[in-house]
């Protein structure tokens, strides 16, 4: 018995250790390409990194970041990041539900209508960002031919040009990419929602905003959990899309912090403040990060 | 699996008993249909359009739905380099097309066949064989996802240039791993963890290693996971565009669409042409894959 429960100990042992074994290059390679560019990103925002960073150049403490919080350029940049990540945040989750319950419903072509939810989510974010800059174009856009077509405008406007329309325009481009992701991670939920549970709903007399509300709801919740987290990740960190339709213009109208921390470190080739804002933008991700945590922490002790 | 196929059924079973829609709530319905099917087509229907259309088309106003002129030579011009008209400025631009496919093609399918080894070790590892410190491990490849690419980018950048590597189809090869790696192991950590135990507990029983049972008994039938994994890292790979931005000089098709852009004589409907056959190759994947990458995204979710 005793020698039993010993080797059981034993089996146990070298279990985990089989196991931390298979883990281990994974590990290795995700410590060394994270935490080694993350210390120098660090390092580096404490110096007056030369632009050639032949060397680390002085030392200036927390200069860098003095300079970044009383600028009125990063302030705005905030500003437009938070902007852009609410509208990107809400319309997204939104539109993904809408095309979720719109799908899950039984009608003629809706096995074509499922398969056209995948384009969006399948092609590149970059490629998303040239489409939708050349859709919403002032000399060629599909989008002014349409609007001009309903008799909604005189002649073509340049959305991405004029500062009032070129965030929203940013958005919307997003959004198509991500409601498309989010519409179909609802609609595996919506399938495996039991119909008894409406049915009987609906026999009790619960009409189907009822339904909606206290049944469908709250079964999507922990997809619904899913698919926010997601959205607020990609939130904060799009650079591709805006990149592509506007890097950040007109004027500043869309400098969300990710474009603004490129033009400092490639543009302006300011390698110490563009690190400084880097290890900002990650503070927040990171914040962002536990947050994530706790919610799939949350979910899984429900 | 098996219960998604069984809902059409029950779905056609249920109508009978419940009201059919009313007048109203179908044309709101139907409405929703033809909205919904509009805003995924009209920007999709309008890159298809200028691809094959003249640039003579793309300045009429209001620009057709259908145009009357119709071309394959904007195909042509990007997957030859030689225009033999004034389609772009540059020959040099148009030839690069197939050789950043090329390289995007190699890039994503190494990464493929190195994350799935790679990552489905370490991901029956923390399924499996738990160790100490396993959970805090996944919990951090959870929360890596969100590590801006940006704030790590310029140790990157010099590091590749010390050791002379930019621009070269390993410098992605390595960095992509920050991505891709972390996806691939929650994946198939989720995929393991819903395989049944008791095949590889009766091959442990008959005396096979912990690594041969791995190999003969988990790898087939964790198939499924495993291809949904590998779909998800080359989409992500081949979509990649801000790494090898900053890495390489328009080595992939993504830097390189964005390099098009800003040539002034690179036309629309040249650019859209090569966007094109940029979006086939990940959206025929998703297409033929769909049930897998769904499954895989949405396992775990309703735990």
């Amino acid at each position: 018995m005793c020698m039993d429960v010993g080797r059981l100990a034993l089996a146990r042992k070298s279990d985990r250790w089989f196991g931390l074994q298979l883990t281990a290059p994974a590990g290795v390679i995700l410590g060394v390409l994270l935490v080694v560019p993350t210390a120098m990103t660090i390092v580096y925002s404490f110096h007056d990194v030369p632009a050639n960073v032949g060397s680390l150049g002085e030392f200036v403490g927390l200069e860098h970041y003095a300079i970044i919080l009383s600028s009125e350029i990063f302030w705005h940049s905030v500003w437009v990041t938070l902007v852009f990540a609410t509208g990107f945040v809400v319309l997204s989750t939104v539109f993904g539900l809408g095309m979720a319950l719109l799908l899950n419903e039984s009608f003629v072509g809706q096995g074509v209508a499922r398969a056209l939810l995948i384009i969006p989510w399948a092609t590149p974010w970059l490629v998303i960002g040239i489409l939708w800059r050349w859709f919403v174009d002032g000399s060629v856009g599909g989008l002014n031919a349409l609007l001009m077509h309903a008799r909604l405008i005189e002649d073509y406007h340049d959305f991405l040009a004029d500062p009032g329309w070129a965030l929203t325009m940013t958005i919307l481009a997003a959004v198509w990419r991500q409601a498309s992701f989010a519409g179909i991670l609802i609609l595996s939920g919506l399938q495996t929602l039991p119909k008894e549970l409406g049915e009987a709903a609906a026999i009790d007399g619960a009409g189907s905003w009822h339904r909606f509300v206290y049944i469908t709801l709250p079964w999507l919740r922990s997809i619904l959990i899913t698919v926010i987290v997601f959205n607020v990740i990609y939130a904060f960190l799009q650079f591709d899309v805006i990149f592509a339709m506007t890097q950040g213009g007109p004027g500043d109208a869309t400098q969300v912090l990710s474009i603004l921390i490129y033009r400092q470190l490639f543009g302006v080739t300011n390698i110490g403040l563009g690190s400084a804002l880097s290890v900002l933008l990650s503070l927040v991700a990171l914040a962002g990060g536990l947050i994530v945590v706790k919610l799939v922490q949350k979910r899984e002790g429900m | 699996m098996s219960s998604q196929r069984q809902i059409p059924v029950r779905a056609r079973a249920s109508r009978g008993k419940r009201n059919r829609r009313s007048l109203a709530m179908s044309i709101v319905f139907y409405a929703g249909i033809v909205l919904f099917g509009l805003w995924i087509l009209l920007p999709v229907w309008f890159l298809v359009m200028s691809s094959f259309t003249t640039l003579g088309q793309l300045s009429v106003r209001p620009f057709p739905l259908i145009p009357d002129q119709m071309t394959l030579e904007n195909y042509y011009s990007v997957l030859t380099g030689s225009t033999g008209d004034e389609a772009f400025g540059s020959i040099d631009v148009g030839a690069r097309l197939v050789p950043a496919i090329g390289q995007s093609l190699l890039v994503s399918s190494l990464l493929v066949g190195l994350n799935l080894l790679i990552a489905g070790w370490a991901a029956y590892g923390l399924s499996r064989y738990p160790f100490t410190g396993a959970r805090a491990f996944e919990l951090s490849v959870i929360a890596s996802r969100v590590v801006p690419a940006i704030a790590i980018i310029g140790p990157f950048f010099v590091a590749f240039r010390i050791f002379d590597m930019l621009d070269t189809p390993w410098a992605l090869l390595i960095s992509y791993n920050i991505f891709t790696l972390p996806i691939a192991i929650l994946v198939l950590k989720n995929y393991f963890d819903q395989l049944p135990r008791e095949i590889e507990e009766a091959a442990k029983i008959d005396g096979a290693s912990r690594m041969l049972t791995l190999w003969i008994i988990v790898v087939p039938i964790a198939k499924p996971g495993l291809v949904a994994a590998g779909v998800l890292i080359f989409l992500e790979a081949w979509g990649e565009f801000f790494y090898a931005l900053v890495l390489t000089n328009q080595l992939t098709v993504p830097p390189l669409l964005a390099g098009f852009q800003s040539v002034q004589q690179f036309n629309w409907n040249t650019l859209a042409a090569a966007t094109v056959m940029s979006m086939l190759p990940p959206i025929v994947l998703a297409f033929v894959f769909q049930r897998y990458v769904v499954n895989a995204l949405t396992a775990g979710v309703g735990k």
